[in-house]
């Protein structure tokens, strides 16, 4: 897709040399260099405005369906447990649909963090705040505790000490799936135990809302599984949450954290700190991760947007240096 | 308070031993038409298999 301007034209300097031609063959040099280094900063700066002046045209939208969609599955998903336990629902198609919300839910609450729904000032601003939080119930993960470690693996991405996502590093996509599960083992330093300890180190009121609103929902999630099993739906509590939330956790730790940043270890600039990858599943079912880094690069273009955004700034991200073979 | 609550999640997995996953071997046993071993009830046999496996985890600080 390419609507906006490709910036093809734009890729001049100022004494009518094409851009690209000013990027070094890498095997002439005695290490290999991304095209954006043999760039001077006058280019840069050229790119970097027609970089912007592209992102903004994907800025915004339609963002009512991830309200309707944080709202409507918040009550499709707490529906489920009357439903299962009355026989109304069979138990598997439950299964299905709670796995589903649980995963899909952090996808509007990601939009909600980023007050891309809502922006901070504004009189209806509880719309994106309410909106975050319905989102991540299922997932027993709360809003405030998710939106201060998302901006935070945002500031320090990729830093293995400050990325409070670091611990998702893995060697091989099954390695990575391992680590999903074996992150939130209740002695581990990973996932929500590692938010935890960063939360109580950051020891701001914010921290410490977000510490106490953890608590909360824990506590609340394990008196719902407790009264519903000793009270004969134990069946039903484990395939409508316990279970989804375990699965919906390890896919989003998988598709929106280890595989757009794979590998980790000294990518923190700018424009490699996250990836541009092929799918096995596809841009839907990859939660449109494959084109996670224009996501880093400006994050109040929607998640539906980013597909779109990518595909009008790949030239400017190719003469970046940005590996754009995959798609 | 904070000491408690820290405590509260110290022993969790052990607590969910027995809250959940007892009740949920029970109820599974029930659902597949199986008996108990040792003429135990299925609750007995679920607290038999829960309260030990959480009681590790909290001690071993993993599942398995």
């Amino acid at each position: 897709m390419s609507d906006g301007p490709t910036g093809e034209e734009m890729l001049l300097t100022r004494d009518g040399a094409a851009a690209d031609l000013l990027v070094p063959d890498s095997g002439a040099t005695a290490f290999p260099l991304a095209a954006s280094e043999g760039l001077d900063r006058h280019v840069l700066r050229d790119l970097r405005k027609e970089e912007i002046a592209i992102a903004r045209q994907f800025h915004g939208g339609r963002m009512w369906p991830y309200v309707a969609a944080a709202w409507g599955g918040f009550a499709l998903w707490l529906s489920l447990f009357p439903l299962t336990m009355f026989g109304v629902v069979p138990l598997w198609l439950a299964f299905v649909v709670s796995c589903v919300l649980a995963t899909g839910g952090y996808v509007t609450s990601h939009e909600a963090m980023h007050s891309n729904i809502r922006r901070p000032g504004a009189r209806d601003y509880w719309i994106n705040e309410w909106t975050g939080k319905v989102s991540t119930i299922p997932i027993v993960f709360p809003f405030s505790m998710a939106r201060l470690m998302h901006l935070e693996h945002h500031y320090h991405c990729n830093d293995p000490l400050k990325d409070p996502d670091y611990s998702d590093e893995a060697p091989n996509a099954l390695m990575a799936w391992y680590k999903t599960w074996f992150n939130r083992q209740p002695g581990v330093d990973g996932s929500i135990h590692a938010y935890k300890r960063i939360l109580k180190e950051m020891g701001t009121p914010a921290a410490a809302r977000a510490l106490k609103d953890t608590m909360v929902l824990q506590l609340m999630f394990m008196a719902v599984l407790f009264t519903m099993a000793w009270s004969g739906y134990a069946i039903e509590a484990a395939l409508v949450w316990w279970l989804p939330r375990h699965i919906g956790l390890s896919y989003i730790r998988f598709y929106l954290s280890w595989a757009p940043h794979h590998p980790r270890e000294g990518r923190t600039g700018r424009y490699e700190n996250a990836n541009v990858f092929k799918s096995r599943l596809g841009h839907v079912m990859s939660m449109a991760m494959e084109t996670h880094l224009v996501h880093h690069l400006y994050p109040q273009i929607p998640n539906h947007r980013t597909r779109a955004a990518y595909f009008a700034l790949k030239p400017v991200l190719a003469k970046r240096g940005v590996d754009v073979s995959a798609l | 308070m904070q000491a408690a609550v820290q405590q509260l999640f110290k022993w969790m997995p052990f607590l969910f031993g027995i809250g959940f996953i007892a009740p949920l071997v029970a109820q599974t046993m029930a659902y597949w038409d199986l008996a108990a071993p040792f003429g135990l009830s299925r609750i007995a046999f679920g607290l038999l298999i829960g309260a030990p496996w959480g009681l590790y985890a909290v001690l071993r600080g993993r599942w398995v």
